[in-house]
């Protein structure tokens, strides 16, 4: 009878067991599918059974909220706190009186869990989060002041409370509470730098001032990085630098915090905020890693096109004893790029030759082809020829074949060209050289220095005298042997100087000419100019006319889609 | 080039216009051509601007014909030189045809489940967007201007004061009838955009008389609504599917959250919809929550519900009778017949919200929803099209716009433009 009984209890105790299961199932259930009101009768009948069950009264809690009947959860949450005044209840408690806005009755829930937790910022976090998420922040303020009060910790609350004060325009106050924040606990990093992100321009001043006042370099860490987020690098890096100069010798990992920051963007001002801290960084490092850190700041500068501070650094290096040969080669390999950058090809040179027997294969061909280049730009073509006769390269024929093509040598530099193929170098060299041996091509002829001429003077720079050479050279030609095609290129560097009107006749002149190629180009750019000075249905009309002209034309893509964009059919981008 | 050899090669040197056939043979002069036939199959250089050139020789008065199930939807248009320009500028694939080659087709055209429809006038389109809606934010906004097809953008004040009467055919694209801003009030809480929205639609609804936004949206709802009574051709996308009916089935019902009328929703509304007023469906259950940007359970995919998401596939198009059914087979017109899905606020619609008589004209097989619907109501019909870009599957507030002359044979935009041409037949008397 007795085991019989023990099975009874037993069988009783599964069976309620996997009721309560199937019941916050199917609460669960209603409130997955939406079923706001159904689920909350599920766990109300669950908590009539079960009065103390926290997962069940935070579900009716859940349900309760979007059918805006949350006063309903006053009565069971009650019962609850009878049986069982446990954080957690406690918590719900909070929410509840909190919606119903009964501070009062908050605030005993408040303090009966204090009572329990006497260190913990819970109570009070959960206090002002409800009233927050209530709209109501004098009430979250309140609670994490009193919070701050009760638990003696200037502290306590610091990220609550500078997220407050940001959300109530109060910058200087943010700040003040987000250094507290950081200083506490540094992962809040992330969460300061959401909110503090968001602070309109009107306002930032007033937080950068408060940032890092009293020599507080967590502060100033996070002004930086604000800055760097708000567009302003080199702000950001000076910023760092000015705080870490007048901190002394630390703070590497505050300075690679803001490297870090820096490498979302390619910008020049990235760059040169990039070489800027970098410089920091290597003042406090030692021996070979110091002229490691150096090196790349020397290449930052650099690439930020500030070549006189890129030289001032490499020329320490080269006295470096701690640099390794490896170091040294790469520090006056950036500074024969630097050199060439800065016109000074000579000093280029004699370092180069200097540094050729030490470098490998592919730096010493990557560095005459940069000094080549150097040597065409100042007009010594003999001297950039002969760094690359040696070199069999697509990279070296492409430059060689301009070179050709610069002396007037056309049959030669259509046979470079043409070796160097359609892939070699960057998009903008490899369209070029393509669209030159089309030039080539037409012309037909072997030997013509004056074109060399025109376009070597394209090259330096001359526009204005490249484009009068144009136009001389072009009615020298038929039109269907290159003559229509100089004018189009004469037309387009009168375009790219702001010639427009004198661009617009010689365009117009080459469509007159109707050699096919050209003048479907001509009528292309002559419409990419009517748009580009407001003349939108003069553009319209060339656009359709090249269409229905000259339908097999390769710029037929472009043109339409240049119809679609000055029509309005497809967003302009 | 003097105009007259302009002239010339605008007639017969069109890009893309080929002879008879696909051969490329020119007709020989002897036989004139006085046809163009657009194919609407793989052939075709730019399917969604075909409908543009078709649309464009309605406007200049002349007639065309839809053949419908024939090279995917080809049109039949006169071979004029103004037609020809028209269509190479646009990059529209077309072949010279003669009389007794158009005879040829049309005889083909009796033997199999293909017909001939007649397109008589261009409909005077309207699309519904507020004054500052995006430009690239509404598909069908984006193919009426990448086709080249005029419209009048039409709002609130328009659709109040009773200018629905002098359009043909009413776009809706993502309004949310309901009043409660796409339900984004809580998620985009503080957006510029938002702001502006709600400001805006406040200030409307003031002053056309209205107590409040929601209330404001059910009367423009019951005037489209009588616009289709009328005889209007509407079509619809996303949002604006699902909310035009709830707005227009909760009539004295509050659906609407605190947030935009200032009292909660009635939590027993779903007991006093009155579905008879709506167009397309009926008896679904209310999202509650005013949190959820979700409204109904109408839509099947319930994209802004992490719970309740159903993931993306593919819809099929349904095949009907050229012959008996020439509406149907106009609106899935197409090169493609499984088409990928796409996303909206309202992406599909659950077939057990459809009330009978619906024409369901495309769903994805397995799914227990349709993704494209349409049916009568009075002197007028309606269709519904799920989601919100058919080539931006997942689109996001703040998305890139589409730029449709990437996707210039976009099987999903077809269905949109073939909504845009259908009104066009509507002088033949229609046996659906």
């Amino acid at each position: 009878m007795i085991r019989v009984g023990i099975f009874a209890l037993v069988a009783l105790g599964v069976a309620t067991a996997a009721s309560a299961q199937d019941a916050t199932t199917r609460a669960l259930e209603l409130e997955r599918r939406g079923d706001y009101a159904g689920a909350a009768s599920a766990w109300r009948t669950h908590l009539a059974a079960r009065p103390d069950d926290l997962s069940a009264l935070m579900g009716l809690e859940r349900a309760l909220t979007p059918l805006g009947r949350l006063a309903e959860m006053i009565a069971p949450m009650q019962a609850a706190v009878q049986h069982d005044p446990s954080p957690g209840v406690l918590g719900v408690a909070i929410r509840v009186w909190t919606a119903a806005r009964q501070p009062d009755s908050a605030r005993v829930a408040v303090e009966r869990w204090a009572a329990l937790e006497p260190a913990s910022e819970m109570p009070y976090q959960e206090w002002g989060l409800s009233a927050y998420s209530a709209r109501d922040r004098t009430s979250a303020k309140a609670a994490y002041v009193l919070g701050r009060q009760k638990l003696g910790r200037p502290d306590a609350m610091a990220a609550e409370l500078g997220q407050l004060a940001a959300a109530e325009g109060d910058y200087a106050g943010a700040a003040r509470e987000w250094s507290l924040a950081l200083r506490k606990v540094p992962g809040y990093r992330g969460a300061a730098l959401g909110i503090l992100g968001q602070v309109p321009p009107a306002g930032r001043s007033a937080l950068l001032r408060e940032l890092g006042k009293d020599g507080d370099l967590a502060g100033d860490r996070l002004a930086a990085a604000l800055l760097i987020r708000w567009g302003e690098p080199l702000a950001g890096a000076k910023r760092i630098t000015a705080a870490l100069t007048a901190a002394g010798n630390g703070g590497v990992d505050a300075l690679q915090e803001v490297l870090d920051d820096l490498r979302t963007s390619s910008t020049a001002e990235h760059y040169a905020a990039r070489a800027m801290v970098l410089e920091l960084m290597g003042d406090r490092a030692q021996g070979p890693q110091r002229a490691r850190i150096r090196l790349e700041a020397a290449q930052a500068y650099a690439d930020a096109g500030d070549q006189t501070a890129a030289r001032r650094l490499l020329a320490t290096l080269a006295g470096d004893p701690a640099a390794t040969p490896s170091m040294a080669a790469s520090a006056t390999s950036t500074l024969v790029s630097v050199l060439v950058d800065e016109g000074g090809v000579e000093e280029a040179d004699r370092r180069f030759r200097e540094l050729a027997p030490i470098l490998g294969a592919e730096d010493r061909q990557r560095l005459a082809l940069r000094l080549a280049l150097g040597w065409i730009r100042t007009g010594r073509l003999a001297q950039a020829d002969s760094l690359l006769v040696a070199d069999s390269s697509v990279d070296a024929q492409a430059v060689r074949g301009r070179i050709a093509l610069y002396r007037g040598d056309l049959a030669l530099a259509r046979t470079m060209l043409t070796e160097a193929g359609p892939f070699t170098g960057d998009r903008p060299a490899a369209t070029e050289r393509i669209s030159i041996l089309g030039l080539l091509q037409v012309i037909e002829e072997d030997s013509l220095p004056a074109l060399g001429d025109a376009l070597y003077r394209l090259e330096r720079r001359d526009s204005a005298g490249a484009a009068t050479a144009l136009m001389q050279l072009a009615p020298t030609l038929a039109p269907d042997h290159g003559g229509s095609e100089l004018l189009l290129m004469a037309g387009r560097v009168h375009a790219g100087t702001g010639h427009n009107a004198e661009a617009e006749r010689l365009y117009r002149t080459v469509v007159e000419q109707g050699v096919p190629a050209s003048a479907a180009a001509a009528e292309f750019a002559l419409a990419g100019l009517l748009l580009k000075t407001a003349r939108k249905e003069l553009a319209i009309a060339a656009l359709e006319h090249l269409l229905v002209t000259w339908p097999t034309s390769a710029v037929v893509p472009q043109a339409r889609r240049l119809l679609d964009v000055a029509r309005g059919a497809v967003p302009a981008t | 080039m003097k105009r007259r050899d302009f002239v010339r090669a605008a007639a017969v040197g069109v890009a893309g216009i080929r002879g008879a056939g696909d051969s490329g043979i020119r007709i020989a002069p002897s036989r004139r051509s006085t046809w163009l036939l657009v194919p609407m199959d793989e052939t075709q250089g730019d399917h969604l601007k075909a409908y543009g050139v078709t649309f464009r020789v309605l406007e200049r008065g002349s007639k065309a014909e839809w053949f419908l199930n024939y090279r995917n939807g080809s049109f039949l248009l006169p071979a004029d030189t103004t037609t020809q320009r028209d269509a190479a500028v646009a990059g529209v694939s077309a072949t010279l045809l003669d009389d007794g080659q158009a005879a040829e087709i049309r005889a083909e055209l009796a033997q199999g489940n293909m017909d001939a429809v007649p397109l008589e006038k261009a409909p005077k389109v309207a699309v519904y967007a507020p004054p500052n809606a995006a430009p690239w934010d509404d598909a069908v906004t984006m193919a009426l201007q990448y086709a080249g097809i005029a419209f009048d953008k039409v709002w609130d004040p328009e659709v109040i004061g009773d200018r629905l009467r002098t359009y043909d055919w009413l776009h809706l694209h993502h309004e949310d009838f309901t009043g409660q801003y796409s339900k984004f009030y809580l998620t985009y809480a503080g957006a510029p955009w938002l702001q502006e929205m709600v400001d805006r639609n406040q200030r409307t609804a003031r002053q056309l008389g209205f107590a409040n936004v929601p209330a404001e949206k059910k009367a423009v709802a019951r005037t489209i609504s009588a616009f289709v009574e009328r005889g209007g051709f509407l079509f619809a996308m996303c949002t604006a599917t699902e909310t035009l009916d709830l707005a227009l089935a909760s009539d004295g019902v509050d659906i609407a959250a605190s947030f935009a009328d200032g009292t909660p929703m009635d939590v027993a509304a779903a007991d006093k919809m009155k579905w008879d007023r709506a167009l397309a469906f009926q008896n679904a259950r209310l999202e509650l929550s005013p949190s959820m940007a979700v409204y109904s359970e109408i839509d099947g995919h319930q994209v802004n519900s992490p719970d309740r998401r159903q993931p993306l596939g593919a819809f099929t198009l349904f095949n009907f009778s050229a012959k008996i059914d020439p509406v149907p087979t106009m609106l899935v017109q197409n090169h493609r017949q499984v088409i990928p899905d796409f996303y909206g606020l309202t992406t599909s619609f659950n077939k057990t919200a459809l009330k009978p008589g619906v024409t369901v004209l495309a769903d994805e097989p397995g799914a227990p929803w349709a993704k494209y619907i349409h049916g009568e109501r009075g002197q007028g019909t309606w269709t519904f099209l799920g989601g919100h870009d058919p080539e931006d599957p997942q689109h996001q507030v703040g998305d890139a716009p589409t730029d449709l002359s990437t996707h210039p044979h976009s099987p999903g935009y077809r269905l949109i433009l073939n909504n845009v041409l259908f009104p066009a037949a509507k002088k033949k008397e229609l046996k659906t």
